[in-house]
């Protein structure tokens, strides 16, 4: 309900509502793209570098549960056509979850403005400006995404009709008390891992903006 | 230099600001060291069936992480090879998203330099 004029003409436009929505958006967009191609570069290298390091390790059995991806990455192997194939799904996959994380990140983004309209940094200067995480933004989007990726893999693994030999994926029953692989137990997992990711992330962000402060406080003469 | 609104400036530091790399690599490091540290430590507690071994398949991360196996030695050193790796790819993770604003920024600049003395 709008306030009566006499309220509205006494208070101050809130600055929240004065933000440039065309440059908000704008600025998601950009760190979107930028976000999902460093997650693409870091899970292309990492899938890269662990299938090299299984291939050099010279094992009798190189990387057989490494291996196991190959179900659901078309064409990768353990092998060295297979190390490369796995970057490309490694680039395509982390840029696609790191799409998804950073606009669900970034449904967090107005909070932060408003906590910088509120005073705290609005002191520095935007080319000094030191990133704060957002422990729930963060957690919802990391959640998110992995129990996304949970709810996908295992019901691949239904939909293939492998379900009852997928034994190394049932494992994580061990870590995640209902799981199995099916459809109800792909959700019960989901759940558990959305929290297990969520309470990560608001650890990591605690952390992360502890040392910053920190740092800060440091570099104050 | 035209000033920014101070909404604006705010939407700026929100979307623009420096990620601290030490920061980050402190952060997950600590996160990687208390998820490998209690992933063995889980099975651990709840120990084997008679005959068998404990965390057969955790701990082939040995061949990763020398050293590492499931077992309470093996989770403190589990913790540290965790706290190195989370380390290692926050440091990472932050120079890549820094580096990819500096060059988007330094990219943008040049194009405007260069429109700017066409124009001229």
């Amino acid at each position: 309900m709008a306030p009566p004029p006499s309220e509205m003409e006494s208070n101050p436009p809130d600055e929240a509502t004065l933000i440039d929505e065309k440059l908000l958006h704008a600025t998601v967009k950009l760190n979107t793209l930028l976000f999902a191609s460093v997650c693409g570069v870091i899970a292309a290298l990492t899938l890269l570098l662990v299938t090299y390091a299984s291939l050099l390790r010279g094992l009798p059995n190189p990387g057989y549960y490494l291996g196991l991806l190959g179900v659901f990455l078309p064409g990768y192997s353990v092998s060295a056509e297979g190390a490369w194939i796995g970057m490309l799904w490694g680039a395509l996959l982390g840029a696609l979850f790191g799409a998804i994380m950073y606009r669900v990140y970034a449904r967090g983004i107005r909070a932060q403005v408003a906590q910088y309209l509120a005073g705290h940094g609005t002191r520095e200067d935007i080319a000094h400006a030191v990133m704060r995480l957002h422990g729930h933004s963060l957690g919802l989007a990391l959640g998110l995404v992995a129990a996304l990726g949970l709810l996908v893999t295992t019901n691949w693994l239904v939909v293939r009709g492998t379900a009852a030999e997928s034994v190394h994926a049932a494992l994580l029953a061990q870590y995640l008390p209902g799981y199995s692989v099916s459809t109800s137990g792909s959700l019960i997992g989901a759940v558990e891992v959305f929290v297990i990711a969520y309470l990560a992330c608001l650890l990591l962000a605690a952390v992360h903006n502890r040392v910053v402060a920190w740092r800060q406080q440091r570099a104050v003469p | 230099m035209q000033r920014l609104k101070r909404a604006d400036r705010a939407v700026m530091m929100a979307g623009f600001a420096r990620m601290d790399v030490v920061a980050l690599a402190v952060a997950m490091g600590s996160v990687f060291a208390l998820a490998l540290f209690s992933l063995t430590v889980a099975l651990l507690l709840k120990g084997a069936p008679p005959g068998e071994h404990v965390g057969t398949h955790l701990g082939l991360l040995g061949v990763y992480l020398p050293g590492y196996t499931v077992s309470w030695g093996g989770s403190v050193l589990g913790g540290i090879y965790g706290a190195l790796a989370g380390a290692t790819l926050g440091f990472i993770w932050a120079v890549l998203w820094n580096l990819s604003h500096f060059l988007y920024i330094a990219l943008v600049l040049i194009r405007a330099h260069w429109w700017r003395m066409l124009s001229e």
